[in-house]
């Protein structure tokens, strides 16, 4: 067997082992009242849901990102060999990916501006607007990090294509990037969701980014594509 | 005081120190004794106490020739200035060492410091002499009678302080002054039985408390009890002659904040045991409430002191069971109320009992006010190992217990949650590493092989 047999075979084994063992304990000394999910959730740290929420958000971000670049880099230097020309231009395709990045940092900072120390120690003096907290703050790290792991391993799969296929035809990039656009929107629909868990009085960062997206708008409105998106890359270098 | 007493015995005189120094001491403290006699007498042998046995005042007595005290001295500083690592030449107890080693020798690590404050009458009343308070220098200036018993009392200098260093000096200074008067003793060719001892320990070992810290911690329960005390059984009430409700505690303690200072009072005493029958009138139970009224006189200035336990049993629909809570406990007190809420913690299946290690409204709280303005609030109530069934009770005895500790604590599933989420985490890493090939598509291995030229 190789070695991924083992591990998955492994892993699951030792979980599903783990269930049915104390499942089994819990029926036969009738403590089935005891599992209490409730119990759980309002005993366990709203701390350790904020903090789980941060973590999650920039490495699963950062998860993607990395993906993504990995994909494209390799991509476009062995396209790179025999069309040098593509050097330049694909770099956007990079950047792309590498701004799934950034969101997710971006998140992680808010997020974790917003976790706050509280007083108490019991469920009631704790109060259920702490509760919240932590499990939305847990809830929009989650939801970043996946939607940021996911579009960045898009972004990175439709840039590798175009750089192979701009290495064979010039005219095809321009095409193909509009495609990875709207990959890349897809991350950041999962910032806009998470900001919206997050805090619902941060309604000025939701503004804020939807104001930076038309201006990008109306910025190349009434220009050629490839000349806007030039405009772009210029930006960021 | 420092006494050095002469016993008249069978083969001559004997002469006994006894040093202490006078102060108050809590009875249940230890200090350990050393008696040792001169050449040519021998104390009569005696069985060494076991090891942990603390030495009474009449067992003191019975073993006793001499005493011999200093300032305060434990066990620990016989081990820990005695050289017995190994360093003997560290020793602070030379001259101690030296004529424990020539004679034979009584040592009783632990001896209940009232029967050390006693030593000295015990000894005076055993060789009806008067003691004489002396220092070596005094001494040297005494001619001893060697045919009449005296009792000489040395009192050894000491200093307060728990200082390390001090204490080493302290000590060596005091077997400096021993070492001086049995010189003396023996220029003087005085036969002599010696006691070393004190009033009160240097060091007090803290006796290992049995009782678990708090509610959530877990500790073998057959390592709570040295001896295992008769328990009483618990408290039954019955209605129509069958048992309604059953209750225990080791602990029942209410205390109420008054002028200051908290004032406690401990019910069980009243409540539990042989021949002990607490009033309980207005308890009552059906169904689906039980209600335990136990009645006192004369508590904490209070003519007429009621607890009360108030249980209710209902269905709940998303366990499909029946379950009991403790909602309330109520202190009456003269007429006033003091209201506690319990149902947030104490709660079980109907079928089985409650029980905890501790149910208070101090320490990792139970039992909370019932308002921010209630009575309650200057009360505190703490019951020790409770056990509470409300329903379903068969017979005299308690259904299975279901315990306040959990098997996981929350700070147990935290980590399981998070270890868990690590192992994922590595796992799909490992999967990533693993999958990882070098490329092998224009290997050629007839080909010629690659040349790197070293200049461009």
């Amino acid at each position: 067997m190789n070695g991924h047999a083992i591990l998955y075979t492994g892993v699951t084994l030792a979980f599903w082992s783990t269930i049915l063992i104390v499942g089994i304990c819990y029926t036969i000394f009738d403590l089935g009242f005891r599992f209490d999910v409730a119990w759980f959730l309002t005993e366990t740290s709203p701390f350790m849901w904020a903090n789980l929420g941060i973590g999650l958000a920039i490495s699963l971000s950062v998860v993607g990102a990395a993906w993504g670049i990995y994909i494209t880099g390799s991509s476009i230097i062995g396209g790179g060999v025999k069309a040098p020309r593509i050097k330049t231009k694909n770099l956007v395709s990079i950047i792309f990916c590498e701004a799934v990045a950034i969101y997710g940092i971006i998140m992680a900072i808010v997020i974790s501006n917003l976790a706050e120390n509280f007083s108490g120690t019991t469920p009631e003096t704790i109060g259920a607007k702490n509760y919240q907290a932590g499990y939305s703050m847990f809830g929009a790290g989650l939801t970043v990090g996946f939607s940021n792991l996911f579009c960045g391993i898009c972004v990175g799969i439709v840039g590798s294509g175009a750089a192979l296929a701009d290495a064979q035809n010039a005219s095809l990039f321009v095409k193909i990037l509009i495609v990875e656009i709207f990959g890349s929107a897809i991350g950041l629909f999962g910032v806009i969701v998470a900001i919206l868990q997050a805090s619902r009085f941060l309604k000025s960062m939701f503004i804020y980014i939807s104001s930076t997206l038309a201006l990008l708008n109306m910025s190349c409105c009434g220009q050629k594509l490839n000349v806007c998106f030039e405009n772009v890359y210029f930006e960021y270098i | 005081m420092a006494a050095l007493r002469t016993v008249s015995g069978n083969t001559g005189m004997i002469s006994l120190f006894l040093l202490c120094v006078i102060a108050a001491a809590k009875s249940d403290e230890q200090v350990p004794l050393v008696a040792w006699a001169s050449d040519g007498f021998a104390l009569s042998p005696v069985n060494a106490p076991s090891a942990g046995h603390t030495v009474s005042v009449e067992e003191l007595e019975s073993h006793l020739n001499t005493a011999l005290r200093t300032a305060p001295l434990s066990v620990d500083d016989f081990t820990l200035y005695g050289g017995v690592f190994g360093n003997k030449q560290d020793s602070v107890f030379q001259n101690l060492e030296a004529a424990l080693l020539s004679s034979s020798s009584l040592w009783l690590p632990s001896v209940s410091s009232s029967a050390t404050a006693l030593v000295s009458t015990l000894l005076q009343n055993q060789i009806d002499a008067a003691p004489l308070y002396m220092n070596p220098d005094t001494l040297a200036q005494l001619r001893l009678n060697a045919s009449v018993a005296a009792l000489l009392v040395f009192r050894l200098p000491y200093s307060g302080g728990a200082d390390m260093m001090s204490t080493k000096e302290v000590l060596s200074g005091n077997d400096e002054v021993i070492g001086q008067v049995l010189s003396i003793m023996k220029a003087q060719s005085v036969p002599y039985t010696a006691v070393f001892t004190a009033l009160w320990p240097s060091r007090v070992i803290e006796e290992a408390s049995p009782a678990v810290h708090s509610v959530w911690s877990r500790s073998l329960l057959q390592s709570r009890r040295e001896e295992p005390t008769a328990t009483n059984p618990p408290l039954e009430f019955k209605e129509k002659g069958s048992t309604c409700i059953l209750l225990w505690a080791e602990k029942l303690v209410v205390s109420q904040y008054r002028s200051g200072k908290w004032e406690r009072h401990d019910l069980a005493p009243k409540t539990f045991g042989e021949g002990v029958e607490p009033n309980l009138s207005g308890s009552s139970c059906n169904e689906t409430h039980s209600r335990l009224v136990l009645n006192y006189e004369d508590v904490l200035n209070y003519r007429s002191f009621k607890l009360i336990f108030v249980m209710n049993r209902r269905h709940y629909k998303v366990s499909a069971r029946h379950w009991f809570t403790m909602d309330l406990v109520h202190l009456e007190y003269d007429g006033k109320t003091a209201t506690f809420n319990g149902s947030r913690y104490i709660y079980a299946p109907a079928e089985y009992s409650y029980r905890c290690e501790s149910v208070s409204s101090s320490r990792y709280p139970q039992l909370s006010p019932h308002s921010d303005k209630d009575n309650a609030n200057d009360w505190q109530i703490s019951l020790h190992d409770f056990q509470i069934q409300g329903f379903n009770v068969a017979g005299k005895d308690f259904s299975y217990a279901s315990d306040c500790a959990s098997f996981f604590t929350p700070g147990i599933w935290m980590g399981l949650v998070t270890s868990l989420l690590m192992v994922l985490v590595l796992t799909y890493g490992l999967h990533m590493i693993m999958q990882l090939r070098t490329m092998d598509r224009f290997d050629d291995p007839k080909g010629p092989a690659i040349s790197v030229p070293q200049t461009e």
